[in-house]
């Protein structure tokens, strides 16, 4: 019963090879819910909707048994470096 | 206007948990003054041939057609856990209190009172858990993409054509 961090890692990783990825258990420990963060190049050229189907469909076993899945970010390895160095504090002057 | 959202974002998705179980669903929908009601009472004694084909009485419909009807009909149609005014799932609430920012009319079915629409609904739109939006007649997606495109601006251009009827001037 469940799924562990560590198989949603897993799947995510063979299936889309992430330059980033962040899996959260936020189930408290029942293993049914989970938010993630991926880069992959696979979803390049694709809009968010397309994306979140390609994360879904990597995941189609675990979701057999989880309840909730939240994709908080799933961005191509451009976009996320654009964020970073976008998000990195200003230098003091 | 991204920080405030932040915060709505953050409120949504907090009381998840315990809110969230699919498997608790109580029998006080009805008193919410719900739109739309998914439930027929079942006859187990009729023979299978005289069945009615669907549980949309007189309607004639298949639960296929049905959920093809809603998404035709209503400019903004959302399957939710529990309906608009009681949200039973922090992820529903994020999805209407998202679209409540917008002055558009809101149509949504409980999808916990039917799990045979719950099936229909996923197999329409090869989607595997809800909420789910569908904006004139295009599937959207669920509360993150939402929420994102509320953030972008993107859900705003969306809904222009819909919302501009009951756009007060400034």
């Amino acid at each position: 019963m469940g799924v562990t961090k560590e198989q949603v890692e897993s799947s995510l990783t063979s299936k889309l090879n992430p330059a980033h990825l962040e899996v959260i258990d936020t189930s408290g420990g029942c293993g049914a819910s989970f938010t993630i963060e991926v880069v992959s190049e696979k979803f390049e050229g694709k809009r968010l909707l397309e994306r979140h189907r390609v994360v879904n469909a990597a995941l189609e076993e675990e979701m057999k048994q989880i309840h909730a899945l939240s994709i908080k970010k799933a961005l191509t390895p451009e976009q996320w470096k654009q964020q970073q160095e976008s998000e990195k504090p200003e230098p003091a002057a | 206007m991204s920080r405030p959202l932040s915060k709505l974002l953050f409120k949504g998705i907090s009381g998840f948990p315990a809110a969230c179980s699919s498997k608790i669903v109580s029998g006080s929908f009805y008193q919410n003054g719900m739109r739309y009601s998914t439930s027929v009472p079942n006859d187990s004694d009729t023979h299978d041939d005289f069945k009615p084909a669907n549980k949309f009485d007189g309607s004639g419909l298949s639960l296929k057609e049905l959920v093809e009807q809603d998404v035709k009909d209503n400019p903004v149609m959302l399957y939710m856990k529990g309906v608009p005014e009681v949200p039973q799932c922090g992820f529903s609430s994020l999805a209407v209190r998202v679209l409540k920012q917008y002055a558009v009319p809101l149509s949504a079915r409980n999808i916990l009172e039917d799990p045979e629409l719950k099936t229909a609904v996923k197999a329409f739109s090869h989607w595997p858990t809800f909420p789910q939006i569908f904006i004139k007649g295009e599937f959207i997606g669920g509360s993150d993409i939402i929420l994102n495109m509320h953030q972008s601006g993107e859900l705003k251009e969306k809904l222009k054509d819909i919302a501009v009827n009951q756009e007060k001037s400034a």
